[in-house]
């Protein structure tokens, strides 16, 4: 098992290198210019070219790359002009390994943005999380329990529709009406724990979470329902069944188990997904979460922390799947690693 | 959108689940027999139908256009109250007999062109996108499962690469640059709705495929094992035999399912798009930017509001049972 | 919330060059001053779309900042006074300076004397020398970017030929030689400190009062670049913790302020805190203005309410509304390497669809129609140069037959997409149509590099959308950098003349405009070189921008004048 872990890790590893190799060639081809938009529309030619040498822009894309993973173990400062660091040293940054650039715009490290954002989007990400998998597979095992009713219909149908409704409209929606029309809940904006406690953090997470679970929802409804019909239907059920056991008892015993595997699978692969920042989400109700900084960082080509997104949401992504497959292994045995 | 996308892979991940059992693509049971058990099902019956309707009328409406009974363009400002933010003067988004739905605040041009019209351009995205996504996934996955080996694994990494890009931020971040990419292909200027549409596409499509290949792979794997083509090896069929006539003919019903499937998944996603500022903006209209337009409308012009959402509600709603119905029939097991 | 594409396009206005002063008097509906004076105390919240690209004040360019910060944290050497009355709004007072200034050598020598007794909110006196440091910021190019870089143009020091700027390169980094011609150009003597520029800056004051770019800067509390969002006070609040790109700030009443160092009026200073709430979209502002609950009571914004809102801003929210004409125009440049007879941009003049623009962008409380690029605030605007209304389309047909074109004449637009603006573009397209051209349209998508993109020269497009607004209040911050081919036409370029406008009477009435030391003088040929313009059709103007704007039933004393650029004055508005 642990060599088997070690060995996805490593495999995990060299595709962030490959991730990498590849945004810094897809967006050296990007015929945009960021040095153009840091240095505003009042600006020479002859000053935006010493804005692109100040942010290094003017280098080759291989230097540009081996500067960055240089950066990543050793550290950066920025500018990298050592006639500067020796005449006005307050004015250069100093990015600490693991450096993963800086952020001209936002005047941070990116490591430094991602610390600051975590916490939002992983807040989000969990409090949703938690709604539509207690929602999904509560509601899911219901309708199957009563299939072919009317609340099998009245459940499977409204979360279908909770689904088809864009992102942004529901969230718009509920944003407008709960939050500021019949003022239910306040208007959502991030406040830690530490900020606000415990409670102000889940109010003010509620619609959020709630427009992201009410799409997700209909997934695992629809799935749950359809694993808990199967399930029931297989052999074992049938001769549980046929030993007399009750009804209530045979799904949570053995149907539940069963569908567990390829939810867990599911479950996984969507809360990473999520870790890495609701796009829409937080840009409706204005979380500034890594999906917010996705929108904000492609509008101000802020490249170190497009590339630095690109990373981070990737190493998601592969961690997910590495535990999601361990996971995998423990609860059905049938699984094999390696 | 990044969602909507999730949406989709775990949607796949349900085919994969579902109809990676044998029995569903095996079928003891012929094309005659789950047809008729998707006869019999009312709720796929009615969203085939309205799949059907909707596929006919954007079929119809370029034509409709041409004739000049759909004015997508036509502007109509006298109908609009100029003091009130230039919305319509009259209730029900100023519907009359000429503009069934209203006509469109600042312009007052006829909502019902717009949305018709709009079909029209977000099933082609759609289509195209599925198209791209299931052309590359079905044969990488194809030749992933017959070959094996160093290509099955080369393509397994190729899977994984492409699953850990985060798709929202690349198709965010390179907008702008690989619209002009596409438009040196293509005729027309950076801002022509073609090269819009041509990036969208292509970006949704070359994301779109591991789930599908993955999908693929597994059923290749499964059907190589199955009795049939151990019988057809037995007699000495040739490997070029057994793949065209005895494993190909199989694959056509997770396909199909993941086609249905996909294709809600990525009028949504042209939806969110256009929200997020990328894809085809006007005058050329999609389900997804007159939605973009009306969304802050909900009390000034509720009809207004209203039908944009509407309409891409009940066609994602209705391809997603289409899909879920198909996968029924097509596997008997889900009947029991 | 924010969506890509909206904070995109306020991105754009950001960008369209700032600033301005405007007068509301000659526009709008309600009233621009709408409650009664109000007491001191209490949290007044403003809220504004999108992130502030600085805060730093050498790169301060956008109206709103500009004035918020003159009224709370950065006092200049002269600033414009809260008054309804537009011209005494943009009169300079003395604010750090004991004066307006003096000038001599035909307006090429400024002489400011500084205040006894102002200070920093530290307490340490503001003294010459600072002021002196933050002019030398803006030659730092690389570094202390996107403000206004007028001083590099005028300020005594020779140009260095390999890099066409200035040969003083900043105060991080430059030669002996470089920091030499600094020392000279500006120099102080005890509390006076004198500017010598290369050549006549006769509303030099107005330049100073309108923008940032001369405010004073302490060398110890420089980082460069990672100053960018830091505040040092000199004003009546300063900043509590830091500022949040994300989200905004608070200021709190800065000790070290004494207001019987500031003689302008123009700082009451009534609420006890001011919370700048940065993010949300202009529909949830007016979403929560119009529910008014809570802190929303006693906020004001800086976003126009959206037209889809307007139908709500009846009853008592209407009594919480101000319309006021802004210092932003929005007008059309003509591509003179494509189109190159006059008789064809004549024809797009007549047949431009003005009123269609105006509806399509939400009605005559959104725009008012152009008829001058200058706005109407500023000196030298002229009512008739455009007829502006639906366009005559007979009359467009015309002018193509006279020019002997083949109709219908190709076209095609290109403007930053949005929402409204792919409205308001397809109104102009059906009134050019109508008037003999076959128009497409080329709404791009890409806003922040819209500007870039306009100003190669080898843009295809035959009519190009463009915004602007007066730098200070005088015609010769709008006709001459727009259109003065000689600073504009590089070949790697065309500057902020988009349609590679060439003109030498145009140029040469610029020229006699900027070298006359009286003002009266310097309009009368400004107005002369616009009616060049006009007579060429080297633009059609469209639109005039109208801020109407909420604020919450506790707000007091809320107005908007020329001196805020018609946004809300922090001078005079408290909260009960």
């Amino acid at each position: 098992m642990l060599a088997y872990i070690v060995r996805r890790l490593f495999a995990g590893g060299i595709l962030l290198v490959a991730m990498s190799m590849i945004t810094f060639i897809l967006f050296f081809a990007i015929p945009s210019d960021p040095a153009q938009f840091a240095c505003g529309k009042n600006c020479s030619l002859a000053q935006r070219a010493q804005v692109r040498k100040g942010l290094g822009y003017d280098k080759p894309v291989a230097v540009q790359w081996e500067n960055f993973a240089v950066g990543v173990f050793k550290g950066r400062d920025y500018p990298d002009d050592k006639s500067l660091a020796k005449s006005a040293p307050q004015l250069i940054a100093h990015c600490a390994a693991p450096c993963l650039g800086y952020s001209r715009v936002n005047l941070q490290t990116v490591t430094q943005e991602f610390k600051q954002r975590i916490p939002v989007s992983a807040s989000l990400a969990l409090a949703a999380f938690l709604m539509w998998i207690i929602g999904g597979i509560g509601l899911g095992a219901l309708a199957a329990v009563w299939k072919g009713t009317i609340i099998d219909r009245g459940v499977v149908g409204i979360s279908l529709v909770f689904y088809a409704f864009p992102t942004f409209f529901v969230g718009l929606f509920l944003l407008k009406y709960l939050a500021i029309k019949w003022q239910v809940f306040p208007v959502p904006s991030y406040i830690s724990i530490a900020d606000g406690g415990l409670w102000n953090w889940f109010v003010n997470l509620i619609l959020p979470a709630l427009t992201l679970a009410l799409f997700y929802m209909a997934g695992y409804v629809r799935m749950t329902r359809a694993f808990v019909l199967e399930s029931m239907s297989e052999d074992y059920l049938r001769t549980a069944k046929a030993k007399g056991l009750a009804p209530r008892k045979i799904l949570y015993k053995h149907t539940m188990r069963a569908a567990l595997t390829p939810l867990v699978t599911m479950a996984g692969l969507d809360l990473a997904g999520l870790l890495g920042g609701a796009v829409i989400t937080e840009s409706v109700f204005n979380y500034n979460g890594l999906g917010k900084l996705v929108v904000d960082s492609v509008i101000t080509f802020d490249l170190p922390t497009v590339v630095g997104l690109v990373l981070l949401l990737g190493a998601f992504v592969i961690v997910a799947n590495i535990i999601v497959d361990i996971l995998y292994a423990l609860i059905d045995p049938r699984v094999r690693v390696g | 959108m990044s969602q909507s996308e999730s949406q989709m892979e775990r949607l796949d991940t349900a085919d994969m689940v579902d109809v990676v059992d044998p029995e569903a693509v095996l079928g003891k049971s012929p094309t005659q027999l789950a047809l008729g058990r998707f006869r019999r099902d009312k709720l796929s019956m009615v969203s085939f139908v309205v799949v059907a309707v909707y596929t006919i009328g954007a079929l119809l409406a370029p034509l409709l256009v041409k004739i000049g009974f759909l004015k997508p363009e036509l502007q109509h400002q006298n109908l609009l109250n100029v003091s009130l933010g230039s919305i319509p003067k009259t209730h029900f988004g100023g519907a009359s007999w000429s503009h069934p739905l209203g006509v469109v605040p600042g312009t007052g041009v006829d909502v019902m062109s717009r949305l018709w019209y709009g079909i029209t351009f977000s099933l082609t995205i759609a289509l195209a996108a599925s198209l791209v996504a299931i052309v590359i996934g079905t044969v990488l996955g194809i030749v992933s499962g017959f070959a094996g080996g160093i290509v099955d694994a080369v393509i397994g990494r190729l899977v994984d690469l492409t699953l850990s890009f985060p798709q929202t931020l690349m198709l965010l971040a390179l907008s702008s640059a690989g619209v002009v990419a596409c438009a040196k292909f293509l005729p027309g200027s950076a801002s022509d709705p073609l090269a819009n549409g041509f990036y969208e596409v292509l970006v949704l499509g070359l994301f779109g495929w591991p789930p599908i290949t993955r999908l693929i792979r597994g059923q290749v794997l499964t059907i190589r094992e199955r009795e049939f083509v151990e019988a057809a090896r037995l007699f000495g069929a040739s490997k070029g035999r057994i793949y065209f006539k005895e494993i190909l003919p199989n694959l056509w019903a997770p396909v199909l399912v993941s086609f249905t499937l996909t294709m809600p998944a990525y009028i949504s996603a042209e939806a969110a798009l256009s929200y997020l500022g990328v894809g085809i903006h006007p005058p050329t209209p999609t389900l997804g930017n007159v939605l973009t337009d009306s969304i802050n409308y909900s009390v000034a012009d509720f009809s207004y509001f209203f039908y944009p959402a509407l309409l891409i509600a009940i066609v994602v709603v209705s391809f997603n049972l289409l899909g879920d119905g198909l996968r029924d029939a097509l596997d008997p097991k889900a009947d029991r | 919330m924010a969506s890509y594409r909206k904070k995109a396009l306020a991105l754009v206005a950001a960008a369209s060059m700032a600033t301005a002063l405007a007068a509301c008097g000659s526009g709008g509906g309600s009233s621009n001053s709408g409650t009664k004076a109000g007491a001191t105390g209490g949290t007044l919240t403003y809220y504004i779309k999108a992130a502030l690209e600085h805060t730093d004040p050498q790169r301060t360019y956008v109206g709103r900042d500009i004035t918020d910060w003159s009224r709370t944290v950065y006092r200049q050497l002269v600033t414009f006074p809260v008054s309804d009355d537009p011209t005494t709004a943009t009169t300079p007072v003395p604010d750090l300076a004991t004066n307006t200034g003096t000038s001599s050598d035909s307006a090429k020598t400024w002489q400011f004397t500084i205040r006894p007794g102002v200070t920093w909110q530290d307490g340490k006196a503001i003294t010459c020398a600072d002021f002196k440091y933050g002019a030398s910021r803006p030659f730092a190019t690389d570094v202390v970017t996107g403000g206004p870089n007028y001083i590099l143009t005028y300020l005594d020091i020779p140009i260095d030929s390999k890099t066409g700027l200035p040969i003083y390169t900043g105060p991080y980094k430059s030669s002996a030689a470089g920091t030499a011609a600094f020392n000279k150009a500006i120099t102080c003597a005890g509390n006076t400190i004198t500017y010598h520029f290369k050549k006549s800056w006769p509303d030099f004051p107005l330049a100073i009062a309108a923008l940032h770019m001369m405010d004073p800067y302490r060398q110890d509390k420089d980082q460069g670049d990672k100053s960018n969002y830091q505040i040092f006070s000199n004003g009546p609040y300063e900043l509590q913790g830091t500022w949040d790109k994300e989200t905004g700030g608070t200021f709190v009443r800065n000790p070290n302020y004494k207001a019987s160092s500031d003689t302008t009026g123009s700082r009451k200073a009534l609420p006890n805190k001011i919370i700048f709430n940065i993010g949300k979209t202009s529909e949830t502002i007016a979403d929560q203005l119009i529910a008014d609950s809570g802190p929303d009571k006693a906020a004001v914004t800086g976003q126009s309410i959206p037209p889809s809102y307007y139908s709500q801003i009846t009853g008592s929210v209407a009594s919480r509304a101000a319309s006021v004409v802004s210092p932003y125009t929005d007008y059309a440049v003509i591509n003179f390497k494509r189109i190159t007879n006059v008789k064809v941009r004549e024809a797009i003049a007549a047949s431009t669809n003005d009123t269609g623009w105006v509806t399509a962008g939400g009605g005559a409380k959104s725009f008012k129609e152009a008829h001058d690029i200058v706005n109407p605030a500023v000196k030298g605007y002229q009512p008739d140069l455009y007829p502006a209304g639906a366009g005559d389309p007979a009359k467009s047909k015309q002018l193509l037959q006279e020019a002997g074109v083949k109709t219908p004449y190709p076209l095609t637009f290109t403007y930053p997409s949005s929402d409204t603006m792919d409205k308001q573009a397809a109104a102009l397209k059906q009134g050019w149509e109508a008037g003999g051209f076959k128009v497409t349209l080329e709404g791009v998508a890409d806003q922040d590099t819209y500007y870039t993109n306009i100003q190669a020269p080898a843009q295809k497009d035959d009519v190009i959308w463009a915004g602007w607004g007066a730098d200070w209040p005088s015609a010769i911050t709008v006709t001459a950098p727009l259109f003065d081919s000689r600073p504009n036409l590089t070949p790697s370029s065309n500057g902020q003349d988009y349609g590679g406008y060439k003109s030498s009477a145009f140029n040469a009435l610029v020229d006699q405009a900027q070298g006359s030391s009286d003002l009266d003088a310097q309009t009368k040929y400004l107005q002369q070189a616009d009616q060049v313009l006009a007579k060429d059709v080297a633009y059609v103007p469209l639109d005039t921008q109208i801020f109407y704007m909420l604020r919450g039933s506790d707000v007091t004393g809320y107005k908007t004048d020329a001196a805020s650029n018609s946004y809300p004055d922090l001078g005079v508005i408290g909260v009960k």
